[in-house]
């Protein structure tokens, strides 16, 4: 896959709500709809014309495909931070100055923490509507094959300690996006409207996380993972035979996706440690020397 | 030995001999009123906790021990009382239990942990100690960990099961070397100063976030303050003059629960030393006459309150 061009322009905007950074990433995430469930791909297309001068309505139809759904504010600022970042004027911007590797990796933590929170509550509600003995405290089942599809933070102690700053970011970066996906597919069969509010919004900051954590590979010189090498077809799509295993596929995406926020608070802990050389490089570059 | 529970009825039988034979039966030495014997029996109604002891039955006139025994009264194990905790996050974690009420004989435990489907190994701690300790194999785990402990004595047993995830027990040990100075030339200021506890093992990947909390010695309701990093923290608006009372606690930055409260120390804020003891002001006075500044300095005073 194409790996970031030499000079890296990024724009800095503030998302509504909570005032997070986000950095336009190199690459966007277009979501394809497609019959209640969705294929993430990457559209590598819109890096080219993002960077040639393109005119603006074309780059308005891409940010629309940007999971833009009505009343997504997420949506509209990430169509706004597209539309910026088209102008010619904006290469003289330098943020990059101001926000290093370290802050956005700052930002990203903060990030998890508050999609940790929120899903508390949404998990909460959605286990309540699963009905029981999904939603009952001590509920303990065995793990079931068709679960291992989902991405688990599981991983041996020493291996953890031992990832690369590389490797470690794009595991978050893997994980999350595939769980976006799902997490996607559940929303279009969510029950009740509350429901599906509540995973809209979910989903929207989920999506602020991959993009965060894209910004902080790109700013790191890490390539991007490859997009998932023949979409992997989520859950949805593969019908449970029955009812209640599907139910199951919902309690341990959910669970899944717990572990992980609590797992990428730690990986971001470890990484805001360290403070690459590679930035140094980069920030050089962007001035032009 | 012979164990029996508090309240039963115990019959001994004086070895071989017949029940109608002449016998005399002795209790740590203390000969046994016949009135408790049946034949050659000895019958205990009820037996208490006092009657634990050494019970000999002799032949009547030669005088020949014939049998001879330990009683020991006691009460099947109650369920016990398990607790576990990860203290040293992400080693591992250890687990302890005890007995709501003493059996007051000897009894064995036997803990097991489950992991989903694999079984692992608690190590054990030398007795007295009821814990045992285990590794973590993975880290940020979906699966929950079965512990259940067993006792078992001679007259029952029983049981306990703790299911619980990985995060759920993280519990710090309290901050140690908490030290709280005052600070000079501040009358309202308190320096306070702490070390991470040393069973965590890696603050730099699991830093600790601490909740300060102090209060005067002559008041009861305490002022809590929250502090994600750092180990050290200057209280602004103590009470000039009065002692305080400041302890601090712990909590893995993202999982877990608070620790307990550290040992409690006492500071007063500096003071400035009264003017009106005139001895001790031209005392001070002349012995800094050669410094000249324009009061007093503190640091020559005779009587250093620190």
């Amino acid at each position: 896959m194409l790996s970031c061009p030499g000079p890296i322009r990024m724009l800095s905007c503030l998302v509504l709500g909570k005032v997070l950074s986000c950095l336009v990433p190199t690459r966007m995430l277009s979501c394809l709809r497609q019959e209640g469930s969705e294929l993430c791909a990457y559209k590598d297309a819109d890096l080219q014309r993002i960077h040639e001068d393109a005119e603006p309505p074309s780059v308005r139809e891409d940010a629309e495909l940007l999971c833009a759904r009505e009343g997504d504010s997420w949506g509209i600022f990430t169509f706004l931070c597209a539309a910026l970042c088209n102008l010619p004027a904006l290469p003289a911007l330098n943020c990059t100055e101001e926000l290093g590797a370290g802050q956005s990796i700052q930002k990203t933590y903060d990030l998890t923490r508050y999609l940790e929170h929120q899903l508390r509550t949404l998990a909460g509600t959605y286990l309540n509507y699963l009905g029981p003995p999904f939603n009952e405290p001590d509920f303990n089942p065995p793990r079931l094959a068709r679960a291992e599809r989902v991405p688990s933070a599981t991983v041996d102690l020493d291996l953890w300690r031992g990832l690369t700053d590389n490797a470690r970011l794009a595991a978050n970066y893997r994980a999350y996006s595939r769980l976006l996906c799902y997490l996607r597919a559940l929303d279009g069969q969510a029950g009740t409207a509350e429901l599906r509010h509540r995973l809209g919004h979910f989903c929207s900051s989920l999506q602020g996380l991959v993009l965060s954590i894209a910004s902080v590979m790109s700013s790191l010189g890490y390539p991007l993972p490859a997009g998932p090498a023949g979409p992997p077809a989520p859950p949805g799509t593969t019908v449970a035979p029955n009812d209640f295993l599907k139910k199951m596929d919902d309690f341990w995406l959910l669970k899944e996706l717990q572990t992980w926020l609590w797992r990428s608070a730690k990986d971001f802990n470890r990484l805001k440690k360290k403070v690459p050389p590679a930035v140094v490089t980069l920030r050089l570059e962007a001035r032009g020397f | 030995i012979q164990y029996e529970r508090v309240g039963a009825d115990v019959t001994m039988k004086c070895g071989s001999m017949d029940w109608d034979a002449t016998v005399t039966w002795t209790a740590n030495g203390t000969d046994i009123d016949e009135s408790h014997l049946n034949g050659s029996y000895l019958i205990l109604k009820k037996v208490d906790l006092t009657q634990s002891g050494q019970y000999s039955c002799y032949e009547g006139s030669s005088w020949h021990l014939k049998y001879q025994t330990y009683l020991r009264v006691g009460t099947p194990p109650k369920e016990p009382l398990l607790m576990c905790r990860s203290n040293n996050y992400p080693k591992g974690f250890y687990c302890s239990w005890h007995l709501p009420t003493p059996t007051y004989i000897p009894n064995s435990f036997n803990i097991s942990v489950i992991h989903g489907t694999k079984e692992m190994v608690c190590e054990k701690d030398v007795f007295p100690k009821n814990r045992c300790h285990i590794r973590y194999l993975q880290l940020f785990s979906t699966v929950k960990y079965k512990v259940t402990l067993t006792v078992t004595n001679a007259l029952g047993k029983n049981s306990t099961t703790l299911t619980f995830d990985e995060f759920t027990i993280v519990k710090p040990d309290p901050p140690e070397n908490v030290v709280a100075k005052p600070v000079p030339n501040n009358p309202r200021r308190l320096e306070v100063s702490w070390q991470n506890p040393s069973s965590w093992p890696d603050p730099e990947s699991f830093p600790l976030k601490f909740f300060l909390r102090y209060r005067p010695l002559i008041l009861d309701q305490w002022q809590h303050v929250e502090l994600s990093d750092g180990t050290s923290h200057t209280i602004t608006d103590a009470y000039a003059g009065k002692e305080y009372i400041i302890q601090v606690a712990a909590k893995d930055n993202d999982i877990g629960t608070w620790s307990d409260w550290s040992v409690a120390v006492h500071a007063t804020p500096w003071t400035e030393e009264p003017k009106h003891l005139t001895t001790e002001a031209q005392i001070a006075e002349t012995t800094s006459a050669s410094t000249s500044s324009f009061m007093p300095p503190p640091t020559t005073k005779i009587c250093d309150k620190g």
